[in-house]
């Protein structure tokens, strides 16, 4: 017996929609902030890869987090799959900068993993073998599957971020927004994360990516889409210099 | 062998007994994420709240349990409500309102001019746990336990990563304010082993002590809930064959547990 966390059932994603339709996209952090995000508009098409490219508070994380529900819209429309936010939580994942974690808590690295099961698991019910699986499935993808018992807190930043990646690669969602999957890694992490990319590409899955290394990957991508002060800009006036408006200094 | 048994020759030394192993649990096993979250100043808080509730009962000739428990609910809810626009920061009403609490609870003591039963509410007496006490304390640790068992899996990712509970449509918010509701019912009963002022100690001490010789959870929980209980019954010893007052040699057993927990992990770091 399944108890879903959300009280909306998991709807079938619209074939004939696109994977992501933002309209007149309005988001602040709380009301009566400045928006950081203004009148965005964007169409991702299923299957497509598409990177974000902009300085240090242009509007990527914002625009993620609003996509998946983490900051509240104040104006405009976000449709997944055809579909308004929150009708389909498993196919989508976040994959949040690693700041953002508590890695001093006591799990092992598996724990971590298997906690992109727990969409499909909801409430009172405890991972199966098959959840366990396909966490260490995702591991042997990353490349990091001999650290499975390892403690969190002794991960590098570079396997920390394999790790995260593997928890989202345990979702087996549709959509993954990835916020600076390639910030302060070495160039090993770096190539097992662009051989991901490319495989989940392949598998039909729609990948949006934040980056600042646009310059460095750009063949990843079906497409960018440049971000300043919360709004889009014309993407053809970096052509020529994809540094233009980006902070690349890492 | 007859020192340790001796004791138990009396009813209310059972009970005493039983209450604080039940008590070392729910407090141990609660106390496990409210260290993890980083909550423990709240548990703090919420111990002091509970005054106003218990001298008010007390006038009135009502439940002391019920009492307590509803001011720390209040002031639990009302933390987590006046937060949550973030006008004034969590941590500024945390330090704010359950001093208030307190000095309510003190000023509503001074009007009585009776300071008789002042010692066993900010210091516990679990020496004087009655029947009914232990009942309402078997029945709040028994929800709180069963809850802590059912949704252990959200808690640690809650923990963790609350941003990813939220994107998988986790209600991170009701969770939040579930935790403190819990924490509240902790607080009540752990109130009646140690009192108002020393309650978090046992919410916090052997989970520490616990922390520092384990990086996993499961574990950490375990050994956090023997510490507590070890201390529990081992205050209720000390305060059997000294006198002392049993809710701060609970305490100070479990100071003892920690030091040596510190000392262990001293040597085991010198060695490695």
């Amino acid at each position: 017996m399944k108890f879903p966390y959300c009280q909306h059932r998991h709807s079938l994603p619209d074939p004939k929609a696109p994977a992501l339709e933002i309209q007149g996209l309005d988001v602040s952090y709380s009301s009566g902030d400045k928006l950081a995000l203004k009148g965005f508009d964007l169409s991702v098409s299923a299957g497509s890869a598409l990177a974000l490219v902009g300085p240090n508070g242009a509007g990527k994380s914002t625009l993620f987090k609003a996509i998946c529900g983490l900051l509240p819209i104040r104006g405009g429309n976000i449709r997944v799959f055809g579909h308004s936010l929150g009708a389909c939580h498993h196919r989508v994942v976040y994959l949040p900068q690693r700041s953002e974690i508590d890695w001093h808590f006591p799990i092992s690295v598996l724990d971590l993993v298997v906690m992109g099961r727990y969409v499909y698991l909801g409430w009172f019910n405890k991972p199966q073998k098959k959840d366990i699986e396909i966490a260490s499935q995702a591991l042997q993808e990353m490349n990091v599957l001999d650290l499975a018992d390892r403690q969190i807190s002794q991960l590098s930043g570079g396997q920390q971020q394999r790790v995260l990646i593997a928890r989202a690669l345990a979702q087996n969602a549709d959509l993954l927004l990835l916020d600076e999957p390639l910030n302060a890694v070495d160039v090993t992490t770096r190539e097992t994360i662009g051989e991901v990319l490319r495989k989940i590409k392949a598998q039909g899955k729609t990948v949006l990516v934040a980056t600042h290394y646009y310059d460095q990957e750009e063949g990843r991508y079906d497409k960018a889409i440049y971000l300043k002060d919360g709004k889009k800009i014309d993407g053809t006036n970096h052509i020529d210099d994809p540094h233009k408006g980006c902070d690349c200094t890492e | 062998m007859h020192y340790l048994t001796d004791p138990f020759q009396y009813v209310f030394m059972q009970r005493a007994l039983i209450a604080a192993v039940i008590i070392g649990l729910l407090c141990a096993a609660l106390g496990t994420f409210v260290v993890l979250r980083r909550m423990a100043v709240v548990g703090h808080a919420l111990t002091h709240s509970a005054l106003p509730g218990l001298v008010v009962a007390y006038l009135v000739g009502s439940s002391l349990f019920g009492g307590a428990l509803i001011a720390t609910i209040v002031t639990a809810l009302g933390i987590g409500f006046l937060a949550r626009d973030e006008s004034v920061y969590e941590d500024t009403l945390v330090g704010m309102i359950p001093n208030i609490m307190f000095a309510f609870g003190i000023l509503l003591i001074s009007t009585t001019k009776s300071f008789r039963d002042l010692f066993s509410m900010l210091f516990g007496n679990i020496l004087g746990v009655t029947d009914a006490d232990l009942h309402l304390i078997l029945l709040i640790a028994g929800i709180s336990l069963v809850a802590l068992f059912l949704f252990y899996k959200e808690l640690k990712l809650f923990s963790v990563d609350p941003g990813y509970a939220k994107t998988i449509g986790m209600p991170v918010k009701s969770m939040h304010y579930g935790i403190l509701l819990f924490l509240s019912f902790t607080v009540v009963v752990g109130i009646q082993a140690v009192g108002t002022v020393l309650t978090n100690a046992l919410l916090v001490i052997p989970v520490a002590a616990a922390r520092m010789l384990t990086d996993r959870l499961g574990r950490m929980m375990l050994l956090s809930c023997v510490f507590a209980v070890l201390s529990a019954v081992g205050g209720i010893y000390l305060s059997y064959y000294f006198g002392s007052s049993s809710g701060a040699s609970i305490v100070m057993f479990a100071a003892l547990i920690f030091a040596l927990a510190w000392v262990y992990k001293f040597i085991q770091k010198k060695i490695a």
